[in-house]
């Protein structure tokens, strides 16, 4: 079920005044963040984040596409590398 | 046979249930674009008149993609996912579900037909 639209967008409170200040100083340095669950709202276009994704920080550079997506689907959680064949399977047990 | 939007051709049925024959037409759509025309929903579509018929096609022209461009337009949705390379659009290059459902078993309709591999159970030696 998608948001309430009397709420609006979630963005992380925190991260979102780092972004304004940022814009007003106009920088552009790599922001680290948790907040996967923050949607990317127009002002951090341009921004390079760091989103956590359990492990490492992942680079997300926010193009003018992403707005309305969550930093999180940007940073894969899950790493999957194929499945072993079956004699490198038998050597491995 | 009555011909709108190109290649549907349906025939016989109501033509408030022909009309759904149209890729992007569905119930809602096939009674707005009917009410909009002024054509009685329970009328076979054989039965309209020519001039009826391009008022419907031209109705659709008018206010509905459809077909072709639907198709490509619902492309062009999935292609933006998959170049910000997003979640769901690693999901559309996979072949697996992009919603969240499981994928331990099902999830046939993404993934196809079985992918049979031999010797998977029990042939593991301890």
């Amino acid at each position: 079920m998608s948001r309430s639209l009397k709420k609006g967008p979630f963005v992380d409170e925190k991260l979102y005044r780092k972004v304004q200040r940022l814009n007003v100083a106009n920088q552009h340095v790599p922001v680290k963040t948790w907040a996967r669950a923050c949607t990317i709202v127009p002002e951090f276009v341009g921004h390079t984040f760091q989103v956590h994704n359990g492990k490492i920080f992942t680079d997300v550079f926010c193009t003018e596409d992403m707005v309305g997506h969550k930093l999180g689907e940007f940073s894969p959680t899950r790493l999957f590398r194929g499945h072993s064949n079956k004699k490198e399977g038998i050597r491995k047990s | 046979m009555p011909r709108i939007a190109g290649v549907d051709i349906p025939d016989k049925k109501k033509i408030r249930y022909a009309l759904r024959y149209i890729f992007g037409i569905g119930p809602k759509f096939a009674d707005d674009i009917l009410s909009e025309a002024d054509i009685d929903t329970d009328r076979r579509s054989g039965e309209l008149t020519d001039q009826e018929v391009s008022q419907i096609a031209s109705i659709i022209d008018s206010g509905y993609i459809i077909e072709g461009a639907l198709r490509r337009q619902v492309q062009q949705h999935i292609q933006r996912l998959k170049d910000i390379r997003s979640y769901r659009g690693e999901r559309h290059r996979r072949g697996l579900p992009v919603r969240g459902q499981r994928t331990r078993c099902n999830a046939r309709t993404r993934k196809g037909k079985r992918k049979t591999v031999a010797g998977k159970k029990g042939v593991r030696g301890h």
